[in-house]
């Protein structure tokens, strides 16, 4: 089953793409990392998926529904760390989920154990009282994590979820993306897309990489597949951007500009 | 209904966490308390010199509601053309400061959801506001006699006014990401709206005086909040005005749902 599906997605600012004719489709428990150099489109593209940026042409589908037509439907489906933690610097950990699991409609009832859920998966235990504000960016990160999951929605979109973080957070981070996309008795349950530039990453919990170059799909491939030659993923990187320059030398293309968030 | 309210909760919550709030709130304290002792002592000034010179009639005419709590009410008015923007202004910047509205708009609520919260949340700040000076205006009923309906009528004048006013705050909080801009643009427009449309009026660009009008005054009029608070402050609750303020506030709601909206698809 198809949890996440971009179908021609296009972003134009003015005269320069910034995404042009992006189409890929994620299954069911996959975890995908969707990598790319800076500037290239990554963060544009998943605004796109969670319904926060319209695309000028395409369409995506989260769990089946339209973001545009059905975008509540979609959004319910959605876990999304962007690019910056979504924080509020004056609210308490406890009552940022609180909230968050509010608007993300978790019911009533459940929400309190939604919240603890969260905090535990996160490792954010001992700073639920503490003012976002005072926390230490590794500990942010967390929070916005949480964020991202505290709704245990299907499909979680998140842009550079460890950027910032120490190699031990770093580490910790990871294992838990890996466990949210692990079958948990015997269901797949979260498929997960994650931007990053940081190839290790890919190889330490990504099982196929979408590699894009100015808003350009220039590589989709199973990670074993792609390192199955012998050659490190660095050298697949540097490889397909590189012949991409070079097709873009024949045929003179605007070059993508990522905006400012 | 959910969502709306957790917006609003969420909001005041911040609101009062922030030193915005208390020193809004002290500022405004403390200058009703000013306000409203300088308008008893001047009431009753004009009290003495009236008995003194035994001006009967006068003495007849004078009373709490019209030479008291008026004038007070109208002192604080001016004071929210100023105070209010500063409440306001962060309303929606700070979300977009913040990168918070990639939340709010990647969560299954709808625009208007977060538009009707932020707007509650300002209403429940200026009714507390209001409720300040409604004590003031309380102590009067202590030593004296006022009538209670026409008290209450000038509060409610007050809030009406407080309601449009936080309207056009949160529409200019909704254009740009940069608190100090929202709060300038909010000032600047209360200042038009509410003291600079009347002053043009007076003046005779409207056209009551001279004969070499082109007939826009009462439009003019209209359009400003002045004329609508001074009937309710005189007493008279006339539908107009209401609907006047409902119109305010609903056009500014409208206006800030399109702004939020706008961002995105540019």
């Amino acid at each position: 089953m198809v949890a996440i599906e971009a179908r021609n997605l296009s972003k134009r600012y003015g005269d320069v793409d910034a995404v042009s004719d992006l189409s890929f489709s994620i299954n069911k428990g996959e975890i995908v990392g969707f990598l790319g150099p800076n500037g290239a489109g990554k963060t544009t593209t998943m605004r796109m998926l969670t319904g926060f940026l319209p695309a000028t042409d395409g369409s995506a589908y989260i769990a089946g529904h339209e973001i545009f037509e059905e975008p509540i439907a979609a959004r319910r489906a959605i876990g999304y760390l962007p690019e910056t933690p979504p924080l509020y610097p004056e609210m308490t950990v406890l009552g940022y989920l609180a909230f968050v699991a509010k608007i993300k409609d978790v019911p009533r009832s459940e929400s309190k154990d939604a919240v603890d859920r969260a905090l535990l998966r996160c490792g954010l235990g001992e700073v639920r009282r503490r003012v976002i504000r005072d926390l230490s960016k590794g500990f942010r990160q967390r929070v916005g994590l949480a964020q991202a999951i505290v709704h245990d929605p299907p499909v979680l979109i998140l842009d550079e979820p460890t950027v910032g973080l120490d190699p031990i957070q770093i580490r910790e981070i990871r294992s838990l993306i890996s466990e949210l996309a692990s079958p948990e008795q015997g269901e797949a349950r979260h498929t997960v897309i994650l931007s990053t530039h940081i190839l290790n990453e890919v190889e330490a919990i990504c099982e196929r990489i979408i590699l894009i170059n100015q808003g350009r799909k220039a590589l989709d491939q199973p990670l074993a597949e792609v390192v199955a030659g012998g050659q490190s993923l660095e050298e697949v990187f540097a490889r397909a951007i590189a012949r991409d320059e070079v097709s873009s030398d024949e045929a003179p293309e605007p070059t993508s500009v990522e905006p400012a968030p | 209904m959910r969502h709306l309210l957790a917006i609003a909760q969420r909001e005041l919550g911040s609101l009062f966490v922030s030193p915005v709030a208390y020193v809004v709130l002290t500022l405004w304290s403390v200058l009703a308390g000013t306000f409203f002792l300088s308008s008893l002592i001047s009431f009753d000034q004009r009290l003495a010199e009236a008995s003194r010179y035994g001006a009967e009639e006068y003495l007849a005419q004078m009373n709490l509601n019209d030479h008291l709590i008026m004038p007070f009410y109208g002192s604080m008015w001016i004071v929210l053309l100023f105070l209010l923007p500063a409440v306001s202004m962060g309303l929606f910047a700070n979300e977009k400061a913040n990168g918070t509205d990639e939340l709010l708009y990647t969560s299954p609520i709808r625009i208007w959801e977060i538009v009707a919260g932020k707007f509650l949340a300002g209403f429940a700040f200026v009714f507390l506001m209001t409720a300040i000076v409604g004590f003031f205006a309380g102590i009067l009923f202590v030593y004296g006699e006022p009538e209670v309906g026409k008290t209450l009528t000038g509060l409610l004048g007050l809030l009406l006014v407080s309601f449009a006013y936080m309207a056009v705050g949160a529409l200019a909080s909704s254009l740009t990401r940069n608190q100090l801009i929202a709060f300038v643009l909010t000032m600047v427009a209360l200042l038009v709206i509410g003291l600079m449309l009347p002053f043009i009026v007076e003046i005779g660009v409207g056209g009551d005086s001279g004969g070499r009008g082109i007939g826009i005054g009462p439009t003019v009029r209209y359009i400003s909040t002045a004329p609508h608070f001074e009937t309710l402050l005189s007493g008279v609750v006339d539908t107009v005005d209401l609907v006047y303020f409902a119109v305010v506030v609903a056009i500014c709601a409208v206006l800030s749902k399109a702004a939020l909206e706008s961002v995105r698809w540019r």
